[in-house]
């Protein structure tokens, strides 16, 4: 549905966007990570016509947005990071005039205008002027404005900045209840955000793409090593728990940090991709300890994130490399 | 042209919730009013001073006084089309509104003639509105109607040339100010541009200069001639301005 292929945007000495390639299948959601200054948004404007690339093709709906841009931005709807709204019309006009820039004309045009304002449930503003709206609210008539013609694709600049969290929310239900007819690509600083969202995720740093995976895969992928860890409660018992846990095959390290309610915390490591949590368990039990918690620690989002995102430029190689084939 | 349209009366209608539409026609009118007088005293001085050489009263209305009244009021357009057409691009760059617009299904040419009719539209109704004085002038006099309005068409046409001008310096900033003095340097250049010649040496530059010289084309029009050479002239400098307007905008695609 979205396809773009060496993507390269440079304003005079500065590449803003360099050789990104991804693809989103019909349906998807595509979160879009990265840094400020990442070239999120760039790409974004690049999808949208608003901005051209300087090398590099991308199509979306089948549609070159070069060489065919009317028949691309029929079938795009796009939220920038500002809401483009004119503060001097109400929103009802807005969205009408919305449509009727879309081609959406007399009778369907007041259905379509409807349709978006209860979606994204604006319907109770929809006489005040655009701009005395509420951040939550400009929001969320610009996301109207993107709904309106129904369109395939949908590319959302931070949907949820500047939501309460009620409303984020309720942006993100809407979000994913819209995903099934349309194709979408967001871009979002709150990770947690992409992993309950979106079914892929792009990272993207310094105008490369640094990892496309799906979210799972991506917490999954960046283990070196899976941490456990696991509460104890010595009970007087001396520290065979230690060293029982040391002996589960798989485990390559135990430390021990007592906490200062007279607890021990285990950190367990073992090797990537074995599950050594039953064992450890075992181990604890029958060395005599009590066993108040045990924690598979996976990597969260925001961890891969800093790793991908801060890492010395030959590593950002690496996890790049292979990607870039894979998207 | 239903885009274009679109397009068209969502600019008029952005002058009209601003006090911008009813700014700029009423001190229009108002000046217009203002030499209307002036003009008229000219009039009637000019025609006691005949009668009082003993030569005919009754003096050419069209001549001493419609002809002068339009010549200033070119020079009241060329201060106040800039401010007008100010905003227009500069304005929806500032507030990102510019986004909603590219990224819609309507093409760059469709924009601009949108934008550029909006502000027409306005101009129009700005220069409809003093034919209430035009009224009285034939109901206390005999002026010829012709001249007239020949020399409205080309105030129009310059009009509709400094609108293009404002359109194309707007469509290069996100400075309103920035476009407003810009519109008007380069109107007031425009206008000017001729004086630097020696009319007495009939060189080419000089001729060149005084071909471009959008003052020099209004002339023939407020004496009641419509000569396709001024016409040529200011279609074509209106087609060029909205020309340079397209490769503007599209050039910022390129930068932004």
């Amino acid at each position: 549905m979205i396809e773009v292929q060496h993507v390269t945007k440079r304003y005079g000495p500065v590449t803003a966007v360099d050789d990104v390639s991804f693809r989103v299948d019909s349906g998807q959601i595509l979160g879009f990570l990265g840094p400020n200054g990442a070239g999120k948004t760039t790409t974004m404007r690049i999808l949208t016509g608003c901005a051209s690339a300087t090398e590099g093709q991308a199509f979306v709906a089948g549609y070159d947005v070069f060489e065919e841009p009317v028949e691309a931005k029929r079938r795009t709807g796009y939220l920038p990071e500002t809401p483009p709204l004119y503060p001097d019309m109400t929103v009802r006009e807005y969205l009408a005039f919305a449509a009727r820039i879309n081609g959406i004309r007399s009778v369907a045009q007041r259905e379509r205008v409807a349709a978006a304002m209860a979606r994204t449930n604006v319907e109770d503003v929809a006489d005040r002027h655009c701009g005395k709206l509420s951040k939550g609210y400009r929001q969320r008539v610009g996301l109207a404005q993107a709904i309106l013609h129904n369109p395939d694709v949908l590319i959302l600049d931070e949907p949820t900045a500047g939501l309460d969290p009620k409303q984020i929310i309720e942006t993100r239900e809407l979000i994913k209840e819209l995903a099934g007819d349309h194709t979408i690509i967001l871009s979002t600083h709150i990770l947690p955000e992409v992993a309950q969202t979106c079914e892929r995720v792009v990272i993207i740093n310094k105008g490369r793409v640094v990892a496309v995976d799906t979210p799972e895969n991506l917490t999954g992928r960046l283990r070196g090593s899976e941490t456990i860890r696991v509460q104890l409660d010595p009970r007087g018992a001396d520290e065979t728990a230690v060293v029982q846990a040391a002996t589960v095959p798989n485990v390559s390290n135990v430390t021990a940090t007592p906490t200062q309610d007279g607890l021990v915390t285990l950190e367990v490591q073992c090797e990537k991709g074995a599950d050594v949590r039953s064992e450890v368990a075992r181990a604890v039990i029958t060395s005599g300890w009590g066993l108040l918690e045990l924690t598979s620690m996976r990597m969260s989002l925001e961890d891969i994130f800093l790793e991908l995102t801060t890492s010395e430029e030959p590593r950002e190689e690496d996890a790049e490399a292979p990607e870039a084939t894979d998207a | 042209m239903r885009n274009i349209l679109t397009i068209a009366l969502k600019e008029l209608r952005s002058y009209f919730v601003s006090p911008m539409a009813y700014v700029a026609i009423g001190f229009f009118v108002f000046i217009y009013g203002y030499f209307f007088v002036v003009s008229l005293n000219f009039m009637v001085r000019v025609s006691m001073q005949a009668g009082m050489m003993g030569g005919p009263q009754a003096i050419n209305v069209n001549e001493y006084m419609v002809r002068p009244l339009l010549g200033n009021m070119a020079v009241v357009m060329l201060f106040l089309l800039p401010a007008l057409t100010g905003r227009s691009y500069a304005e929806e760059k500032r507030s990102g509104t510019i986004e909603l617009l590219l990224s819609s299904p309507l093409t760059g040419p469709q924009i601009i003639l949108g934008k550029y009719l909006g502000a027409l539209a306005l101009f129009t109704l700005m220069l409809g509105v003093t034919f209430v004085h035009v009224g009285v002038l034939f109901l206390y006099g005999e002026p010829e109607l012709g001249p007239i309005l020949s020399g409205y068409l080309g105030l129009w046409l310059m009009g509709g040339a400094f609108i293009s001008v404002g359109l194309l310096i707007s469509s290069m900033t996100k400075n309103q100010t920035v476009a407003v003095v810009g519109a008007f340097g380069t109107a007031l250049m425009l206008w000017i541009v001729s004086w630097i010649g020696d009319p007495s040496s009939g060189s080419t530059t000089t001729e060149v200069l005084a071909y471009l010289s959008i003052l020099d084309h209004f002339d023939d029009f407020s004496k009641g001639v419509i000569d396709t050479k001024h016409l040529a002239y200011y279609l074509s400098f209106i087609t060029f301005g909205l020309f340079l307007t397209a490769r503007s905008v599209d050039s910022e695609r390129w930068r932004g």
